[in-house]
């Protein structure tokens, strides 16, 4: 076969296999926000805050009708501007929120809750962000929204006003 | 903060100075003036240092936990062990880059003082300086260890926990050295195709840059395996995971081109297959790089999830992959002598063993790859596990090993029916007694996968034995004889662990005993041991089975600052096997214990192989370091 066209075949594949990679990076289906919702919460273990020896496992977001995960840390600074925003869900709308501490200092945590109020019914802990992976979280703050165990809404980064209204209208 | 800019400035230096290398070398090959090459080697050195100033920095930056910059911030802690403050300045995506880049660029360095011709000396500079400055790019324009945060953080965020281990802090320089070290052969490779002195000379020098490269590798492989065992607790050294196969897609192409080399210099012949070869095991290395480094798999591995330097990652290697290969379709190496040529004969068996390898990566390479595309095109998802794996390559794999023990054994120019013949009529009734007094006395398992792997093992095992009496010229064989060795041990370990692993999962209190196949484990009794900064709780456990009594002591400890529990696994080990016990809490039953159990058949023989390959690796490299008299 003729060199030119050994080249040619070679560029080709190459455009070939550049394409397909571009779109697997584009569809990465692990950081893509999205691909929990619809899915059954998976299997997770988490520590209890006020007490490591108690573990929280999936059972307790899926037997419960409506509930609010959100995944928070005392260092990250977009969670302290939706913190009023999950106060008023607690006091107001009565949600239940369960929170996912994220790589974090408990004695830091704690003073964070002190401080700002504790919005959360009931607060797992993930020391090494394991079980955020498993979630398919991007980072913190993120919230999902659960019904009996399905995961329906997502949203990643503080909430605010519209996603309070879209999480009211959820629940209804 | 200063240091950061001396750093940063010392890593652009670096990439103008390889760029006016190139420049350089670009002026040299178009007056065809290659007559000095002390401003090569000026400018060489000069990237080499440079970058190494950059590397020492960060290190600097990541002891003394400057976190103005972005990359301790994110990765380090001011309470961390001095040690994991070191390693963490290669444990995230940007400083494993400069790690990387400074590789490449050591390797330059010491290749530059080779007994090579200064012909091909100066082409594979010039082809690593390529590899040297596209690295660079990426590195300080997408991800810069040097980025600066204002005002600065009084805290990091600290080392992933599952990260912080000894031997992590030397698994990923292993691993570098050797993906990185193949990036010399693949430019001297290159600068061979294009001098047109791609030879038996060229093989001569070639060999010391593949063998040493791949025992690096070897160990590398090796100490993921050991941590992925002892750490993460899973009950086992090789998952078959993207990240695991990236690095052994590398190796197999490697043992593919170390043998066709043996060929293309012992025989001037497969000049275009042993190019290839080199090409395609640095293409491999890449390949490796870019699915662990662009975000694609979710691993502990993936530090980068930043889309556009997976696409930079992307385009990158396929523009290296493009011209390396389109320079081999140009500058095809010249076609072998006709020879006579016999089946029986050395280099006959190495390439059929070569094609073997290359089916292995092939299917390492389906197994990884498809299932990625598969879901990204169609949008469903196949799970390609062990079974895929073992079913595809268990078959092969026999057939591989009895090559493997006779083409040794063959000479290179002629061939003697009658001597193989022989060797047949010694090895296999030998290996047939031994298996069958293997399994009577051992174990009564009669899977015919299990004897065939058992079978072909310890042929190839007793035919290194038969050599090695037989040997004339040890010196000369002695490196190929102990990395063969260890592979036999290899196969023969991972085939026995394979089918004579045990796994207990149950849940137990104070004084339970259980009997679960053969093994009884008794409870006997909880102590608690408080430490300054955790409390301990050990359950003792006996665990016997008919011929062993082992006591194993696992623990939950209890930390207070930072709060965490873990659990600390017990291993007892000895020459046969390993019994690995881990306990943790149980929610549901509150005066129970969760209880783990695993009883592992020749650990110990697995981990002694790998380094009798490895070690077999670099007795042969120091040996062709010397004829060469680097």
């Amino acid at each position: 076969m003729n060199k030119k066209y050994k080249i040619l075949i070679l560029g080709a594949t190459t455009v070939i296999i550049f394409i397909l990679f571009l779109k697997v990076l584009n569809t990465d289906k692990v950081y893509q926000p999205n691909q929990m919702v619809n899915k059954k919460i998976p299997e997770i273990i988490l520590e209890d805050f006020n007490n490591k020896n108690i573990k929280i496992d999936q059972h307790i977001f899926s037997q419960k009708d409506f509930v609010l995960i959100n995944i928070w840390a005392s260092w990250c600074v977009p969670c302290l501007i939706e913190h009023p925003f999950l106060m008023s869900l607690k006091n107001k709308n009565k949600i239940d929120i369960i929170g996912i501490n994220y790589k974090d200092e408990t004695t830091n945590a704690q003073n964070f809750l002190k401080k700002y109020g504790n919005p959360y019914s009931r607060i797992g802990v993930d020391k090494k962000g394991e079980v955020t992976i498993q979630l398919g979280a991007y980072g913190v703050p993120e919230t999902y929204v659960l019904k009996k165990g399905l995961i329906i809404f997502k949203h990643i980064g503080p909430i605010n006003e519209d996603i309070v209204n879209k999480i009211l209208e959820l629940k209804k | 903060m200063l240091f950061g800019y001396i750093g940063n400035l010392a890593l652009f230096l670096s990439l103008i100075f390889n760029v006016f290398l190139i420049f350089s070398s670009i002026k040299i090959i178009k007056n065809n003036s290659l007559v000095n090459l002390k401003k090569i080697n000026f400018l060489n050195n000069s990237v080499f240092y440079l970058l190494l100033i950059s590397f020492l920095i960060l290190i600097y930056c990541f002891t003394t936990s400057d976190f103005s910059n972005v990359a301790v911030y994110k990765n380090s802690h001011t309470e961390k062990p001095l040690i994991y403050k070191i390693s963490g300045a290669w444990g995230n995506h940007e400083g494993s880059m400069v790690l990387f880049i400074l590789i490449l660029s050591f390797f330059s360095f010491i290749f530059f003082r080779s007994k090579v011709s200064e012909q091909l000396r100066f082409y594979t500079i010039f082809f690593q300086a390529i590899l040297i400055s596209i690295f660079l790019i990426f590195l300080i324009f997408t991800s810069n260890p040097f980025d600066q945060i204002d005002p600065k953080p009084l805290q990091g965020l600290g080392l992933n926990p599952i990260l912080q281990d000894p031997l992590l802090a030397i698994h990923p320089p292993f691993l570098y050295f050797g993906y990185v070290g193949f990036s010399l052969v693949f430019s001297f490779t290159l600068a061979g195709l294009v001098t047109n002195s791609f030879d038996k000379s060229w093989s001569q020098y070639a060999n010391f840059w593949i063998i040493l490269p791949w025992s690096l590798l070897t160990i590398g492989i090796g100490l993921g395996s050991f941590w992925a065992y002892y750490e993460l607790g899973w009950g086992g050294y090789w998952f078959w995971d993207p990240v695991e196969n990236a690095s052994l897609m590398p190796w197999l192409s490697a043992t593919a081109l170390i043998h066709s080399n043996i060929v293309t210099l012992k025989k001037d012949k497969l000049h275009s297959w042993t190019a290839l070869l080199a090409i395609f095991t640095f293409i491999m290395s890449l390949l490796g790089t870019f699915l662990v480094r662009s975000g694609i798999l979710n691993s502990v591995h993936a530090f980068a999830n930043d889309p556009y330097r997976g696409v930079y990652i992307l385009s990158m290697i396929l523009l290296i992959t493009f011209f390396s290969l389109a320079i081999f379709i140009i500058k095809n190496p010249k076609k072998a002598l006709n020879q006579e040529h016999f089946f029986l004969q050395k280099d006959n068996f190495i390439l059929i063993n070569n094609y073997f390898l290359i089916f292995f990566l092939s299917v390492v390479l389906v197994g990884t790859v498809y299932p990625i595309i598969l879901d990204a095109v169609s949008g469903r998802s196949i799970s390609v596990g062990p079974v895929y794996y073992h079913t595809i390559l268990a078959p092969f794999l026999f057939i591989f090993l009895f090559f493997m023990s006779h083409g040794p054994l063959l000479s290179w120019n002629k061939q003697d029916k009658f001597l193989q013949l022989k060797n047949i009529k010694i090895f296999l009734p030998i290996s047939v007694v031994t298996l069958l007094i293997i399994i009577f006395w051992f174990f009564d398992q009669k899977d015919i996968t299990l004897i065939l792997g058992l079978l072909f093992s310890i042929y190839l095992i007793i035919s290194v034995i038969f050599d090695l009496i037989s040997q004339k010229a040890l010196k000369l064989n002695f490196g190929r004889l102990t990395s063969h060795l260890g592979f036999g041990i290899l196969i023969f370990s991972i085939f026995v662990n394979a089918y004579l692993s045990k796994e207990i999962n149950t849940s137990m209190k104070v004084g339970d005993e259980i009997k679960i196949d053969e093994f009884t484990i008794k409870f006997s009794s909880i102590n608690k041991n408080k430490k300054d900064n955790y409390e301990e709780v050990f359950g003792n456990f006996l665990v016997s089975n008919k011929d062993e009594k082992v006591e194993l002591s696992p623990s939950i400890r209890k930390y207070n600052q930072p709060a965490q529990i873990t659990s600390e696994v017990s291993i007892k080990s000895n020459l046969i096997a390993d019994y690995y016990f881990a306990i943790n809490l149980s929610e549901f039953e509150k005066d129970k214990i969760m209880v783990r159990f695993y009883f592992k058949p020749l650990m110990f023989w697995i981990w002694f192989s790998i380094i009798l390959i490895a070690l077999g690796g670099f007795y042969q490299s120091l040996r062709f370091k010397n004829e060469q008299k680097i």
